[in-house]
């Protein structure tokens, strides 16, 4: 199955490159660590400013992994290879979006303890759910960060253009992410908030759904 | 499409000009006669071209949309051109609005800047469509149009949901319609009309622009004259017009 296929080519590149990888780990807990000693050592609100710690941290860390996929592929010539193979391009998206989104759980699976202990909230019974707001944000992220990272590939300062089309773009997802695990961690539940799993929910059917549509041409205006 | 512009489309850019300076000259006359309002005073009649502003603004960015999805289905020329041409004027609009904005704020909120849904949707927005003129300024060759009409196509799609999405963030203080009557109603619907028409002239000129360079590209590579069937420079013609 060429969707598998690709999100076993691109994770097997990350896997072998284990400086990349220690960098994303370190930089992501750096940048927690900073904003925590900004936000404390009292905080206000733990739960809010401990769910806008681990959002920023991921979203931010989340373009290092895209930019970086961008150029493993370049360096192995792997992006050229598929394109020739005339593989379907949706199933070729799909793959490095099921990749780009296991290395973003793979950092929130770091951050989240982190976090937990930094800012003592969270427990271990809420965890399912912290997980399932994540999973929710983090396809969305992929969804459409793996389209923006296809179109950013021929860019001059492309990891600059990918933060100024990610940030602003996914902004729905982010704040969504950051009120639903603030909710979970704050009050236990999401009934207050409810309506950002909708609004996610919506970003990721719509990132999967412009992508099926537009990564055929965006494919090909990157050869 | 056609290398020069089109005589009918010159005839209709006179009119569409001339109509836009009459109805602007007097939509002014209308705002500066317009009865002033009794709690802000005559900072009020700001909303004369913030709103006008940001009808345009959607208008323009709606046809970038429409132009894309055009360029991708058909690649011509054309609607490459008209979705960059439209994109470069609304983001002109919506800098009246981001400008205008703040000035009514100061005395209606007391503030020039709030993070309020609407203000930050639309400064969202401006970035977006700032960052498609750095990206498509930056691009060269075949992927230009491509990564062009992308673009506009996403933008216009995320939009709907962020401004959803940020309603839902907080309670918004920005008038949700603006809603007049009697002589300030037709000062308004004057205005609207005005800067609507007179972004179609704007947009025709900057049309104009794009179809004059392609002109003198044709005319640098030497396809302005005909040249024989096959020969690169045709061929070079005809896949740019594709």
């Amino acid at each position: 199955m060429i969707l598998l296929e690709v999100a076993r080519k691109d994770l097997t590149l990350y896997a072998r490159d284990v400086r990349f990888l220690a960098t994303l780990g370190l930089f992501s807990a750096s940048l927690t660590l900073i904003l925590s000693m900004a936000f404390g050592p009292i905080y206000q609100d733990a739960p809010r400013e401990a769910a806008a710690t681990m959002w920023a941290s991921l979203f931010f860390a989340g373009v290092l992994g895209l930019t970086r996929s961008l150029d493993m592929e370049r360096e192995a010539g792997g992006g050229d290879a598929l394109r020739m193979s005339g593989a379907d391009p949706y199933a070729i998206y799909l793959g490095k979006t099921l990749a780009n989104f296991l290395l973003l759980a793979a950092v929130f699976a770091l951050l989240l303890p982190l976090t937990s202990v930094f800012f003592d909230v969270g427990s271990l019974s809420g965890l399912p759910r912290v997980a399932g707001v994540a999973a929710i944000a983090l396809l969305g992220y992929s969804a459409w960060g793996t389209l923006f990272a296809a179109l950013a590939r021929g860019l001059q300062a492309r990891e600059l253009l990918l933060s100024v089309l990610l940030f602003p773009s996914l902004i729905p997802l982010w704040i969504g992410a950051v009120k639903l695990t603030h909710a979970l961690w704050g009050e236990g539940g999401t009934a207050s908030v409810g309506d950002w799993v909708k609004v996610m929910l919506v970003m990721d059917v719509l990132g999967l759904g412009v992508a099926a549509w537009l990564y055929e041409p965006v494919q090909e205006a990157g050869e | 499409m056609t290398r020069t512009v089109p005589e009918g489309w010159r005839k209709a850019a006179r009119f569409v000009w001339i109509a836009a300076l009459v109805l602007v000259a007097l939509s002014l006359v209308m705002v500066v006669r317009a009865p002033t309002e009794r709690v802000m005073g005559p900072v009020q009649k700001i909303v004369y071209v913030h709103v006008p502003s940001a009808i345009a603004t959607m208008i323009a960015f709606g046809i970038t949309f429409a132009a894309g999805i055009a360029f991708l289905t058909t690649r011509q020329w054309f609607w490459d051109a008209l979705g960059a041409a439209s994109a470069e004027v609304g983001l002109v609009f919506a800098t009246v609005v981001m400008i205008t904005g703040p000035l009514w704020a100061r005395s209606a909120w007391n503030t020039w800047w709030t993070w309020e849904p609407r203000l930050t949707t639309f400064f969202i927005l401006w970035i977006l469509y700032a960052a498609y003129q750095v990206i498509r300024s930056s691009l060269r060759g075949p992927s230009k149009r491509t990564i062009s009409a992308v673009l506009g196509i996403v933008f216009f799609v995320m939009y709907p949901v962020t401004v959803y999405s940020v309603n839902l963030w907080r309670g918004s203080m920005h008038p949700q319609n603006v809603t007049m009557q009697g002589n300030m109603r037709q000062v308004l619907l004057t205005s609207m009309l005005a800067w609507v028409v007179f972004y179609v002239a704007v947009l025709e000129r900057r049309l104009r622009l794009e179809w004059a360079r392609r002109a003198a590209e044709e005319e640098r590579l030497g396809v302005g004259a005909p040249a024989p069937r096959g020969h690169v420079a045709a061929r070079g013609a005809e896949a740019r017009g594709r």
